[in-house]
């Protein structure tokens, strides 16, 4: 089984550098890190792959820096990497990087199973997977939380859903995103880390990619950025006096007030 | 007039009369000083009255330093301003902060280079503009609590993993000022004023002087909590740090910060033979210069871990080793850049092939996250055992976790962990042994099932004092004495340095009110 990973860089604090033109944080590769949800994508990959045999190619849309985290992948059970740069790359909404990843993901041929994250921590869209699903024409499933059985053929997985769980039975090609219920992602061993240094690593660009100019970056981009900012949290408590009925009445006003 | 700092002990204090130690004391009356002059103005009413004080920080200690006996308990919580920065001409940064900050925020604070600076000095104004363009800093005592305030940590000079390297608070202290029995004060500048032989000298801040004789006895040369720190010649600021507070109020704390590592990788290298395990630990020590801990957890806290994850899903995304792994090693590398800390993981793989282990059996953290996860299944040890001796504590409530705290000089950490398997396994007895394999320090945790294993297991407590003893160990390497070890600090040192001890004591609080019943029972006082 040949399976697609698709990793993410995301800045490791909340504290973000936002460029103040395009409105899109910039990325700095010494403060990043792998998106937490790509990490269980990847173990579910390399234990799929540990079953039925096959491949897992670690795949990206980042800045040369995102290098050391594809190489993490590999460190971890990833046997390749591609990483998909260019400055033409910059600024891409989720169409654009979700058409950007599909043309890197064809290149690679027959790929049996994409799994991503089901989401980035930092523009937590949760768009990317199902997007890159409608881009390469193949079914998908999102919050996967267990996969159930596997086989060359088909998936049968289990997905959260607001009222529940759903399980569901899908043709591969397919494309599953995950949550953090589905595994516990390993640790590298000493000769994980040692493979990652020297593994097989890709680099490809738009040219190579053979990228229609008008569907990357920010010029593809439909999506526009006006504005961001990072929330503001704040919590203060009170303290609530009186019999148990006044208290009940304070806090049920209290409530309406907040809501 | 009373001081209106002081408090009756009623049942809303009724918490600041236990510790982590989980020991139960007694007071009647409690004070929360904010500064040094409430802290004098409170010792002084005591002492003229008569009064036992006992100190508190953030009561995490594991031996009862915190609990009174009686008395009065001057707690330094709400004492917990950063006061200050200096940089020296080296270029090394030293923080000033009261008794009561605690780690963690302080470590936030260093980290985040976000210092509340209203109340500083030109000097350390100064000092934080270098600081914010300096290389990242760090304070590098680690132990497992960080909820545990500075002064906490200098009273008991703590330490933790990272002391393999770095070594305990002690090494990290350049100045103290310290408040005395009577309320003079004293300031200590780590270089300014050393003993003459086992002579020292003091001047109080109020010009008068305290003549003391030193103990005769010469410290182990391992990691060491076990009564006062003393040396010929040595710096009079050594012999606060670890003093229990039996000698005076740390009221302000000067810290020497360092400068951080730019790669920190930690490893947890898995034995199927915990043989193999000790013989990885030898050679990892005298062959690799990057490691800053070096820790052990046995066949027994991996088992203890299995269950927790198992019947607890608040342990859930807990990391679990396979059933066939005896023991695990844990190595945390501080290099300055990944080729270094790539030519220490070669080694290390080296290393456990020669003792007989794969280097397949290993997991590096070469990210936060990544390190956070192996310190939660380090630290999940110690509380998934507390809880464990709870359960059964439920049962029959004389069952207490009996946990050795003894280090040895390196030579003997075979011999030592022989000494620990035979015999419980002798007498029949459950246990988890994990901790600082690095320094020969291993906190062996008996666990009872029954009154009897409660009993073998005190017997056999002392037994291992002795014997650490003979090897010329110490009965405490980081927990300190407190009130539950004075029996082990009796064995190591014999009565004679234990009668020396209190003269000591005298020297700076004849009367005994400062923290009685800690390090070692006062005379007359019924041994309590």
């Amino acid at each position: 089984m040949k399976i697609a990973v698709c990793i993410k860089q995301v800045p490791s604090t909340n504290e973000v550098s936002m460029d103040p033109v395009t409105n899109t944080i910039i990325r700095d590769s010494r403060q990043s890190v792998t998106n937490p949800f790509d990490t269980y994508a990847l173990e579910q990959a390399v234990q799929l792959k540990e079953k039925l045999g096959g491949e897992v190619i670690a795949i990206s849309m980042g800045i040369p820096g995102t290098e050391r985290l594809l190489r993490d992948a590999e460190s971890r059970g990833a046997d390749r990497a591609v990483l998909l740069t260019d400055r033409e790359f910059a600024g891409a909404d989720t169409l654009a990087t979700s058409y950007t990843l599909a043309l890197g993901i064809k290149q690679l041929g027959d790929v049996d199973l994409i799994l991503c994250g089901k989401m980035a921590v930092d523009g937590d869209t949760a768009q990317i997977g199902p997007e890159l699903a409608e881009q390469l024409g193949i079914p998908h499933a999102t919050d996967v939380c267990e996969i159930l059985e596997a086989d060359p053929q088909k998936i049968v997985c289990r997905k959260n859903t607001d009222w529940g769980t759903m399980v569901l039975r899908i043709q591969l090609p397919a494309l599953l995103t995950v949550s953090k219920d589905i595994n516990l992602p390993r640790l590298p061993s000493i000769p994980g880390v040692l493979f990652g240094l020297t593994a097989p690593f890709e680099i490809k660009d738009a040219n190579k990619l053979e990228a229609e100019p008008g569907r990357i970056g920010l010029t593809g981009s439909p999506t526009q950025v006006v504005s961001t900012y990072v929330m503001q949290r704040r919590s203060e408590a009170q303290s609530i006096e009186g019999e148990p009925g006044t208290q009940a009445e304070k806090i049920k006003k209290l409530i309406k007030e907040l809501l | 007039m009373r001081n209106r700092l002081i408090k009756p002990l009623d049942q809303d204090y009724t918490e600041y009369l236990r510790d982590e130690s989980r020991a139960t004391g007694s007071a009647e009356s409690i004070s929360f000083p904010k500064s040094p002059s409430d802290v004098i103005s409170i010792v002084q009413e005591m002492n003229n009255k008569g009064i036992p004080i006992t100190i508190q920080g953030a009561r995490t200690g594991l031996a009862a330093g915190a609990v009174p006996y009686g008395g009065h308990i001057l707690n330094l919580s709400g004492m917990d301003r950063i006061l200050g920065m200096r940089c020296s001409h080296e270029g090394r940064f030293y923080v000033t902060c009261e008794a009561g900050v605690v780690l963690s925020r302080l470590n936030k604070i260093i980290e985040s280079r976000k210092f509340s600076t209203a109340s500083w000095n030109s000097v350390s104004k100064a000092a934080l503009q270098e600081f914010a363009n300096a290389e990242e800093q760090f304070f590098s005592p680690d132990p497992t609590e960080t909820s545990a305030t500075i002064g906490g940590m200098v009273a008991n000079n703590a330490s933790g993993a990272r002391s393999y390297l770095y070594g305990s608070t002690r090494d990290h202290v350049t100045a103290l000022r310290v408040v005395l029995c009577n309320g003079e004060t004293l300031l200590l500048r780590r270089g300014d004023i050393f003993a003459r032989g086992r002579r020292i000298s003091l001047k109080t801040e109020q010009a008068n002087n305290i003549d003391a004789q030193l103990p005769s006895y010469i410290m182990p040369k391992t990691k060491n909590a076990a009564g006062y720190y003393i040396e010929d010649d040595m710096d009079a600021i050594d012999l606060f740090i670890g003093s229990g507070g039996t000698l005076g109020i740390i009221t302000e704390i000067e810290l020497e910060l360092l400068t951080k590592p730019k790669v920190i990788w930690g490893v947890n290298c898995c034995f199927e033979e915990e043989k193999c395990a000790i013989d990885f630990v030898q050679a990892a020590r005298t062959k690799m210069k990057n490691i800053a801990a070096l820790e052990f957890y046995d066949g027994s806290s991996l088992e203890v871990l299995r269950r927790q994850k198992a019947e607890n899903p608040a342990f859930s995304k807990l990391r679990t080793v396979d059933n066939r792994i005896s023991s695990v090693i844990y190595v945390e590398l501080h290099c300055e850049n990944e080729e270094c800390a790539i030519d220490n993981l070669n080694e290390i793989a080296a290393q456990m092939q020669i003792s007989g282990a794969k280097k397949e059996d290993t997991s590096v953290a070469r990210t936060e996250s990544d390190r956070d996860s192996l310190y939660f299944f380090r630290h999940a040890i110690p509380e998934s055992v507390n809880m464990l001796i709870d359960q059964r504590k439920k049962d029959n409530p004389i069952i207490r976790k009996l946990a050795a705290d003894m280090s040895v000089p390196d030579r003997y950490l075979s011999d030592i962990m022989e000494m620990y398997r035979f015999t419980l396994e002798k007498n029949n007895l459950e246990s988890a042994i994990w901790g600082h394999v690095g320094d020969n320090h291993l906190h062996v945790n008996i666990l009872p099932k029954s009154t009897v294993d409660y009993e073998k297991g005190k017997a056999l407590y002392q037994k291992w004092s002795s014997e650490v003893s003979k090897y010329g160990g110490a009965v405490s390497a980081e927990h300190g004495i407190g009130k539950l070890k004075t029996d082990q600090l009796a064995l190591m040192y014999g009565a004679e340095h234990i009668e020396e001890m209190r003269k000591l004591k005298a020297a700076f609080d004849p009367r005994g009110l400062l923290c009685p019943g800690n390090l070692f029972t006062m005379e007359g006082d019924g041994g309590k």
